[in-house]
């Protein structure tokens, strides 16, 4: 079992984070029709509750769309928006945020977003990638972060996080995208990295 | 009041009347509460995941059982007894319903109360299940449990004002 990975490792998963957030800036980009920033994202391997608190306050009440992932790499994509965020994106789509569709947009956009992310991961490295249908809930962050790490990290020490933010230019709304795989699928991306 | 945070995997006892034990955001994790309302002393156990907790690199909070066993001896230390002490659990939530996911939630309530009920230690009071994240509180004051789900206001489960006379 993994409880730590080095810097070389960390560095390759970085590369991988940027390279799938790079397409799914692409893909949201073209739905939206404005140009889309990525962040340099971060990789870090934490202790879970470390993890927890890595994403912002627990009791903080957001919107997360969790798409599981299946096949070669398993684990769970994540994507977390405060409320003020689901409104920017709404209104961008030409939607009212508490309209019944809006929901279905916003995991719409999420499933868009993680097919391109997902999509270049596995080109890059080979690895049949399967999604789920996305779930969406509107709760804290601490219970959305803490049920799904229970789900995806169960047979490891520390949850392996990459973090990539897209930038909306011109909205002060920048769009966190956080892929959590399991302790397997962790190794099995470093081994098609050569870094097994 | 100084709030003490007790996150996933941790635990916490105090028998100190200032304090609040807390544990904010529970999904499928169960916040564990053993409390001696005669010695006024409490433990909060955040646990994640049903278990068995053989990995010792783990808090051991982590798993049902080993976060049972920990947080019972530990309020032991602290002066409870042991014919006096009572549970309140609070989560176990489904957030993300689709089949074929694993049920931690319910997975998890099921082993905390197996592990309970081998340590002979009643279960008193429980908030769990549904969909939705909740936040323990264990009020060292008058040695109350509360629960709030998100969104929702703040209920007294056990101990304070609620006690038997």
């Amino acid at each position: 079992m993994r409880t730590n990975y080095t810097e070389i490792e960390l560095d390759a998963l970085r590369e991988l984070a940027n390279i799938g957030a790079g397409t799914a800036a692409t893909s949201l980009s073209g739905l939206l029709g404005i140009p889309i920033d990525v962040s340099v994202p971060t990789a870090a391997a934490l202790p879970l509750a470390d993890a927890i608190d890595a994403t912002g306050p627990a009791e903080l009440c957001v919107t997360g769309v969790a798409i599981p992932i299946d096949g070669d790499l398993a684990g769970s994509a994540l994507m977390l928006f405060p409320e003020d965020d689901v409104a920017t994106l709404c209104g961008l789509l030409g939607l009212e945020p508490d309209s019944e569709y809006a929901a279905s947009a916003l995991g719409e956009v999420v499933n868009i977003l993680c097919a391109s992310y997902l999509g270049a991961l596995g080109d890059m490295t080979g690895l049949q990638i399967d999604l789920g249908p996305p779930e969406q809930v509107v709760d804290m962050l601490g219970a959305i972060m803490g049920s799904i790490l229970a789900m995806s990290a169960a047979a490891g020490d520390v949850a392996l996080m990459l973090d990539s933010a897209l930038i909306i230019e011109g909205q002060a709304c920048s769009l966190s995208f956080l892929l959590i795989p399991s302790a397997d699928g962790v190794d099995g991306l470093l081994a098609q990295l050569g870094l097994g | 009041m100084a709030d003490i945070s007790v996150r996933m995997g941790e635990l916490a006892t105090s028998a100190d009347p200032g304090t609040v034990l807390v544990s904010i955001g529970l999904g499928s994790c169960i916040g564990l509460a053993l409390v001696d309302t005669g010695a006024r002393v409490a433990g909060l156990a955040h646990i994640m995941l049903p278990g068995p907790g053989e990995h010792a690199s783990r808090p051991p909070g982590t798993f049902a059982d080993t976060g049972v066993a920990a947080l019972l001896a530990e309020v032991l230390a602290l002066g409870a007894r042991r014919m006096r002490l009572s549970a309140t659990i609070v989560g176990g939530a489904q957030m993300f319903g689709s089949a074929g996911r694993m049920q931690v939630g319910a997975r998890n309530e099921e082993a905390v109360r197996a592990a309970l009920r081998a340590a002979r230690l009643p279960v008193v009071a429980a908030e769990t299940g549904g969909g939705s994240g909740r936040t323990i509180r264990v009020y060292l004051d008058d040695v109350r449990v509360t629960a709030r789900a998100a969104g929702g206001s703040e209920n007294v489960l056990y101990g304070g004002l609620a006690l038997p006379v």
